[in-house]
């Protein structure tokens, strides 16, 4: 068979490799081959999406080349339901982000290497079916990443790129000695030295002690990737002082690094352990709701604005994913995606503003809707996707989200919804303040609206996201199965049981006697 | 098998002929350096390829070779062994040695007429070193071991007309002759509870210890420790590693590489040999000290390491914290020897391109690396600055480099054993370590030039080690194994 996705994680590295190479005195060619290069893994995807069996819960397009048998290692690539669209995600952002490089001309082959290598490192943490190669491409990720916010970010930002490569590596470091551990006890069940394999290690039963300790190791990672409070202080930082593309991927897909690991390992690998902790990292996911969205109200910088709104949406997912109902994870993976398009595209729009003006500073701003009309309504539309306004993709998430986690958590359900207030006023605010009233600074009077190629880069975010909110059904239809099985595995591994929503909803309903 | 009778010594042997021929060309017929240099490459490269022959000729089995003065077959006490483990340090070794030349190249054409006694002490260590790796006797072990270590005395203090070389010189032999000392001890004292100082053949420390259950510990233990901390300062593990950063500063940038590189690589080999092999009945005593040892080695390295302003300290204090890792695959005895042997090779490599390029960027003569001196060095030269930097990513663990693959090998070996807060320690320390090699990162590619803007040119001497330096992060981090592959049927007998 062919082997779409190895291609698809070995395309951005051609890639990488071409741009490379190009001779230096044709510095205009650089741009062109990087766009080229990240254009050719979304086509890969577009195959990949198509020849995508709905219905099947496992994982499709399976390729394994065992590496060594002794030491079980292999090169396993994987893809189902819950990886799909995240991969999807990817390999849209990527074109974009890149597309909105143009304004990088220093060392400009440098940046689009980076950028290359960072979505095949990408690509590979959502598809590996081997936890050493998974673990192997949640580590790379880290090099581009630091030069990106090294070299090309802004203010401090040979700090933020520090502190963002220490914390993960931090977290890494727990997560790797999990995974060796957990690799010598599945190859000793299976009479092996180690075996790394995803799906032997779903053979090991293990004692809810272990479940306890090796849930730890792989949520710590994974916990301050999301970033989960009180994890989560790299996150400003770095997305703040990072370039434009960096932020987009940062948010878009990096952070999703984490709650996919949440979901992908620590609730099929750990079902004892995680129904026993499944209201901790529940109440974790609604403080990071309520925390994100209450510091980013009273931020003055509009990225960093936006950078604790994500520190908010990425809660929701977490509750969403911890409810441990079909409704909770389907809405978490859901919502994955609509962040990944509705922050990439506020990112996006930041960087553009700050192209003209370099201040991302709000109060540098006002009125600038009457000289940019166009970039203010699709700001405008952006900041309502973000906010969950029905219609657009980020309610459906939300919404999916909060109904799940009812059924189990209902408390906590009802305190996550303040967060849905909570994002409609940090950004209709900070609209507000930016975009309506009269130009006070005469500075801002002179910016030029949005050009053709700008309007190019968030059109297609504009149409995913109304398409996803109009529409969300073939994607449930795609994550749906994947779920299930996530859900049964948990159910078999343990006594817990899923609430089915309907009758429990209407009984939950009426014992609170609400309307 | 007359022929083969002298295979085992054969490299020593072409080592010394070697280095007989650089004397004499150089002293007494006054040939130009280009001469007397050829004949050090080619006594390495020949002495590599007569370790493959070893290797070859064992046939793929683990070790079924022993010799000693009085022919083949197991002897009595065998001075020297010949197996799949010395056969493939020999290739290691000798490689490394050939590497050390090269990047010695650029000191030894400042040297002038001395640079034929460089070139023929580094040969003279370089034999040491692989004496390091075969030997069955402790005797022969320590002696192998002064050979090597005298030869680099005398090389950290080549340029005499500098000040801190001469003193890294004294500092490494004060230092240096104590810890032998101490090792010397340990040898006696283990001979006093056992009865003999060969590891191997009838009456030997394994034969005494598959024929005698041992009630009475104490001296044995006592010989085992301080061999421990003999063998642990030439690595520099700590707490045995005060000498390194200095020396490692003050030594000639040109020099230091293999000093640094090689001892590290035979000496561990020695202490797999040792330990592993050697007293392998008694590894529930020393496996938990090699544990703590190495536990404060990657704590002390680390954090040591965090605070340099010196490329040169960095890298021997991060040594420090490297020894520590690959003691952690110690702990597992002999389950832990392939995954040292991968690592060490590797990390050798990684170590002595680093310093070659620190060679070019401060001088191959010069001792102290300053941060300030590799500021901006992307402008000044990109290709060293890349290649510093594929190695220090390398050396910080990062996928799809070497380092990569030899930390999950210690690490596994070492929870495999049930070392398992040795790991996690261990894992968490190479975070500190991602920070410093980055910070050198940051150095050469975000700040600013500092003073000197010129362009700097590396020799092709230079150029080729770390090519092949890089060459080995690389392609052993991507393709890792047929690496893993040999270093599994390299154990010791």
């Amino acid at each position: 068979m062919f082997p779409a996705l190895s291609v698809l994680i070995v395309l951005p590295v051609l890639g990488a490799i071409a741009v490379a190479v190009l001779p230096k005195r044709r510095p205009e060619l650089v741009f062109p081959v990087a766009l080229a290069a990240s254009i050719l893994p979304l086509g890969m995807v577009l195959w990949v999406l198509w020849n995508f069996q709905v219905g099947e819960a496992g994982f499709q397009m399976l390729e394994t080349a065992v590496w060594s048998e002794t030491l079980g290692i292999g090169w396993k690539l994987g893809i189902d339901g819950i990886s799909l669209f995240l991969v999807v995600l990817t390999a849209v952002l990527f074109p974009l982000a890149i597309a909105a490089s143009r304004s990088i001309e220093d060392r400009t082959k440098a940046y689009m290497v980076s950028m290359l290598v960072l979505e095949a490192g990408l690509l590979g943490v959502f598809l590996s079916l081997d936890l050493l190669v998974f673990f192997a491409f949640f580590e790379i990720v880290l090099v581009p990443m630091y030069l990106l916010i090294g070299i090309w970010g802004s203010g401090n930002r040979a700090y933020a790129a520090i502190k963002f490569v220490l914390y993960t590596a931090f977290g890494s470091a727990f997560l790797l000695a999990g995974i060796i551990a957990l690799g010598l006890i599945t190859g000793d069940r299976i009479g092996a030295t180690a075996s790394f394999d995803f799906r032997d290690m779903l053979g090991v039963g293990l004692p809810a002690s272990t479940q306890l300790w090796l849930f730890a190791a792989f949520g710590i990672a994974f916990a301050i990737k999301v970033p989960l409070f009180p994890l989560h202080t790299w996150l400003p930082d770095a997305h703040t002082e990072a370039p434009t593309a960096g932020s987009v991927v940062l948010a878009g897909v990096l952070l999703k690094m984490g709650t996919y690991g949440f979901l992908r390992f620590n609730l099929t690998l750990f079902p004892q352990a995680s129904v026993d902790l499944a209201e901790v990292m529940a109440v974790l996911g609604v403080i990071g709701i309520i925390y994100g969205a209450a510091v980013a109200i009273v931020q003055p910088d509009v990225k960093r604005l936006v950078a604790y709104s994500s520190i908010s949406h990425l809660g929701f997912i977490l509750l969403g994913t911890f409810a441990l109902t079909r409704q909770g994870i389907e809405g978490g993976v859901f919502q994955m995606v609509s962040h990944g398009l509705t922050t990439g595209a506020l990112f996006l729009l930041i960087g553009m503003l700050y192209d003209r003006r370099h201040t991302r500073r709000i109060d540098a701003y006002g009125g600038i809707a009457s000289v940019m009309p166009i970039y203010a309504g699709v700001f405008l539309f952006m900041a309502f996707a973000s906010a969950g306004l029905p219609s657009l993709s980020g309610f459906v998430g939300e919404f999916t989200i909060l109904l799940g986690s009812y059924l189990t958590l209902p408390g906590l359900a009802v305190v996550a919804g303040f967060g849905v207030i909570l994002a409609a006023i940090y950004l209709l605010w900070a609209y507000e303040r930016i975009f309506t009233g009269p130009v006070v600074h005469p500075e801002n009077e002179g910016l030029a609206d949005l050009g053709f190629r700008e309007i190019a880069i968030v059109a297609p975010l504009v149409v995913l996201i109304v398409a996803l909110g109009v529409y969300p059904k073939p994607m449930f239809d795609r994550i749906g199965p994947s779920v299930d099985a996530v859900i049964e595995r948990i159910e078999s591994g343990t006594g817990y049981v899923a609430p089915i929503p309907g009758p429990t909803l209407v009984v939950r309903a009426g014992e609170t006697g609400e309307d | 098998m007359q022929n083969a009778a002298l295979l085992p010594i054969a490299p020593e042997l072409v080592l010394l002929i070697g280095m007989l021929g650089v004397v004499t060309s150089a002293v007494l017929l006054g040939r130009d350096r280009r001469e007397w240099g050829s004949i050090a490459g080619v006594a390495l490269a020949v002495a590599a390829v007569l370790a493959v022959m070893q290797w070859l000729s064992l046939g793929g089995e683990p070790g079924t070779l022993h010799y000693s003065a009085r022919g083949l077959s197991i002897v009595r006490s065998p001075m020297v062994v010949m197996d799949a483990y010395s056969a493939f340090a020999g290739v290691a070794i000798f490689s490394l040695g050939l590497l050390g030349l090269l990047a010695a190249w650029d000191l030894v054409e400042t040297l002038g007429d001395r640079g034929a006694e460089f070139v023929a002490l580094l040969l003279l260590a370089v034999a040491g070193l692989h004496g390091m790796a075969m030997s069955s006797n402790l005797v022969l072990l320590f002696l192998s071991l002064e050979t090597a270590s005298i030869s680099f005395y005398v090389m950290a203090g080549f340029t005499r007309d500098r000040l801190d070389a001469d003193e890294a010189a004294l500092k490494y032999f004060l230092l240096g002759s104590l810890a032998s000392a101490v090792f010397v001890y340990g040898i006696a004292l283990s001979f006093a509870a056992i009865g003999s100082t060969t590891i191997y053949g009838a009456g030997g420390i394994r034969d005494f210890f598959s024929n005698t259950i041992v009630t009475e510990r104490g001296v044995l233990l006592v010989g085992i420790v301080m061999i421990i901390v003999g063998l642990g300062f030439k690595v520099s593990a700590a707490p045995f590693h005060q000498w390194a950063p200095d020396v490692y500063q003050g030594a000639p940038g040109g020099a230091v590489g293999l000093m640094a590189a090689g001892v590290k690589l035979a000496g561990f080999i020695a202490i797999g040999r040792v330990l592993a092999a050697g007293f392998a009945a008694q590894i529930d005593q020393w496996a938990s000290i090699i544990a703590i040892v190495a536990g404060i080695s990657v704590i002390l390295g680390t954090s040591l390491a965090a605070v340099q302003k010196d490329v040169k300290r960095l890298l021997a204090y991060s040594g420090v914290a490297h020894a520590g890792y690959i003691l952690t695959a110690v702990t597992a005895g002999i389950f832990g020897i392939s995954a040292l042997l991968f690592y060490v090779t590797t990390y050798a490599a990684m170590l002595l391109g680093a310093f070659a390029i620190a060679g070019v960027v401060t001088g191959p003569r010069e001792g102290p690396s300053p941060f300030a001196a590799w500021a901006g060095l992307r402008t000044r030269s990109p290709e060293l600055a890349m290649a510093m930097a594929v190695l220090l990513l390398g050396l910080g663990g990062i996928p799809f480099t070497a380092g990569f693959v030899g930390k999950i090998q210690v690490f596994t070996a070492a929870a495999s054993a049930g070392y398992l807060w040795l790991v996690v320690l261990a894992l968490l320390t190479t975070v500190i370590g991602l920070y410093f090699y980055l910070k050198v990162i940051k150095v050469m590619f975000i700040d600013p030039v500092a003073d000197d803007t010129d362009p700097i040119e590396a020799s092709i001497t230079t150029r080729t080690v770390f090519a092949v330096a890089v060459g080995v992060t690389i392609l052993f981090g991507l393709v890792p194994w047929p690496l893993l592959d040999i270093v599994r049927d390299a154990l010791p007998l």
